[in-house]
């Protein structure tokens, strides 16, 4: 057919390739108005990070690493057996869920590929993901504190251990499957059984990612209040090596201090938040530079 | 009839013993049944090429040797593939063993991420202890097989990822080589090279028939009459015709095998 070949036809009138001015006012109408709604975002998180700065530095001293919380009524005073206290706690979480979110994660990419219970496993596991912490608090508060008759560290370990979990099993699975499945087999058709090829291959190939993902679980549960509310609570002197008892920490501290009515303790609050969120912003500065170096 | 392609014959010995027999092997992925009815004997110590066009099935009776297919649970062979007498596809066949004494190259180089001499160690660790001055001298032999001694002697610790393709590809075959496999199987091997890289994997594959028996899948028509004595022309799942490599390029018996080797087809 011809007609199918030969140009739309246009009059002479007609100039070709215009843009319409209606077009054009839409187009700059949306721009703005998504550029703005950007700004209005990242105004709000300045707004945040600069009263932290202001009013956090200012109660920022040498006491403040030095000195435990003051009592009520007393001058003074610092946060060093919370800062040490958050320390142990976030540690022992990571120390909980480390072994068991990497193992459930290699399981969920390598082993359990296809299989239904690794559905189900990564269905429950996104779920956890997104359970509200208050309630892994009140779970580790009826396992770990209740039938012990006391608060302490190792509950608050153990229940920032589970909201670290789900993140290490998705960061893990994410990045096994990253691994081409060429890697697994050159490593199989050496004859390495799949144990073998898992730990001396596919691990150290998404080596990087699997700790970034540590890291930012760690990240994560640094500044995570309420599941400490009901298991290692808080304490305003040194707590117990033994970890038994309420143990310190910041975000609790935090939550105690900024309600009170004392200036020195108000002071000591935003001083603790700033130094939270300034290791959490290390700890993801971090992951990120792992993350670079490893591709 | 064959003006393009430069043929030296390859010297075979019609006499050598099989090595490996493939006895009416069929393959399937899930339901669709990729090979029909494959009967094949390969010869020790001789190159052995399987040529025809994409998804004709060459690579799926490749990875069959060494049972890499086991890693899908979806595919399964029946029938016989015998490697010294015992039929590899059964079910009581140790696959790690079997993959040590059969050892394969992929398409893609594939070094490990840990350093070049761990590379090459990596296979010989899994089945043996030996001691620190004897692995030494197996690294060196076979990355002095593999022709890369010379330009990675002074970095063994550095990772084997640094290096070029064909380094790697060559440094993929070190590793292959160094655990003494009876059985190398190549997969595609130089097409993700360039052609100096790919001269030189040529070159090491006709120094390693003498001790190695080795199969082939290649897309390069030319490879295979330079580099092999034997040659099976595939399509469609079958094999349409086996026979010395001089034959199948320039009297094959088969029409379709005389249209894919001229070009006519494929």
């Amino acid at each position: 057919m011809n007609s199918a070949v030969t140009p739309p036809a246009t009059t002479p009138h007609q100039v070709w390739g215009r843009v319409r001015p209606a077009r054009r006012t839409a187009d700059r109408a949306m721009k703005i108005i998504a550029t703005s709604f950007t700004l209005l975002a990242i105004f709000v998180l300045f707004w945040i990070l600069g009263m932290l700065l202001v009013k956090g530095i200012g109660g920022l001293s040498v006491a403040t690493f030095t000195q435990v919380t003051p009592g009520p009524g007393s001058e003074g005073g610092g946060l060093a057996n919370a800062i040490v206290g958050s320390i142990v706690l976030t540690f022992l979480g990571i120390a909980v869920a480390t072994p068991v979110g990497v193992l459930a994660g290699t399981y969920l990419a390598e082993y359990g590929k296809g299989s239904k219970l690794a559905d189900l496993i990564r269905f429950i596991n996104d779920i956890l993901l997104s359970a509200p912490s208050i309630l892994i608090g009140l779970f580790v508060y009826v396992i770990l504190v209740e039938p012990f008759r006391g608060y302490s560290g190792w509950a608050g370990g153990v229940a920032l251990g589970i909201i670290a979990i789900p993140v290490i099993v998705r960061t893990t699975e994410d990045m096994l499957r990253l691994v081409p499945s060429s890697l697994r087999e050159a490593g199989a058709a050496l004859g390495a059984p799949p144990s073998v090829v898992i730990t001396s291959v596919t691990w150290r190939a998404a080596k990087s990612g699997m700790v970034t993902g540590i890291l930012l679980a760690l990240a994560r549960i640094a500044g995570e209040t309420a599941p400490l509310i009901f298991t290692a609570l808080n304490n305003n002197f040194w707590f117990s090596p033994t970890l038994v008892g309420g143990v310190s920490n910041l975000p609790v501290t935090i939550y105690q201090f900024a309600s009170a009515p004392y200036e020195n303790w108000q002071q000591l609050a935003w001083a603790g938040s700033l130094i939270i969120t300034v290791s959490i912003l290390c700890l993801s500065l971090i992951a990120r530079r792992i993350v670079r170096g490893g591709k | 009839m064959l003006s393009t392609l430069e043929l030296s014959p390859q010297a075979l010995d019609a006499e050598a013993p099989v090595r490996i027999a493939v006895k009416n092997l069929d393959f399937y992925y899930g339901e669709h049944k990729a090979l029909k009815n494959i009967n094949l004997d390969f010869r020790d110590r001789h190159v052995t090429a399987l040529i025809g066009p994409s998804g004709c099935g060459k690579s799926t009776l490749l990875r069959i040797f060494n049972r890499i297919y086991s890693l899908y649970p979806e595919q399964r062979a029946t029938g016989e593939i015998l490697l010294d007498g015992r039929n590899v596809i059964s079910n009581d066949i140790d696959v790690n063993e079997l993959r040590s004494r059969v050892g394969m190259v992929f398409q893609k180089p594939t070094p490990f991420p840990m350093s070049i001499y761990d590379n090459v160690a990596f296979g010989i660790r899994l089945y043996e202890k030996p001691p620190k001055s004897e692995l030494d001298d197996r690294v060196e032999g076979a990355l002095r097989r593999s022709a890369l001694w010379d330009e990675v002697k002074d970095k063994l610790k550095t990772s084997g990822m640094g290096l070029s393709g064909g380094q790697q590809q060559r440094l993929c075959i070190a590793r292959t080589i160094a655990q003494k496999p009876e059985v190398i199987l190549f997969d595609e091997p130089t097409s993700a090279l360039d052609p100096i890289s790919t001269g030189k994997i040529e070159d090491l594959l006709e120094q390693l028939k003498t001790d190695f028996t080795i199969v082939i899948v290649t897309h390069n028509m030319q490879q295979a009459a330079r580099i092999s004595q034997y040659t099976a022309f595939m399509y469609l799942g079958e094999v349409i015709e086996f026979d010395a490599t001089n034959t199948i390029f320039m009297n094959p018996h088969k029409k379709q095998t005389q249209d894919y080797v001229t070009g006519r087809f494929g």
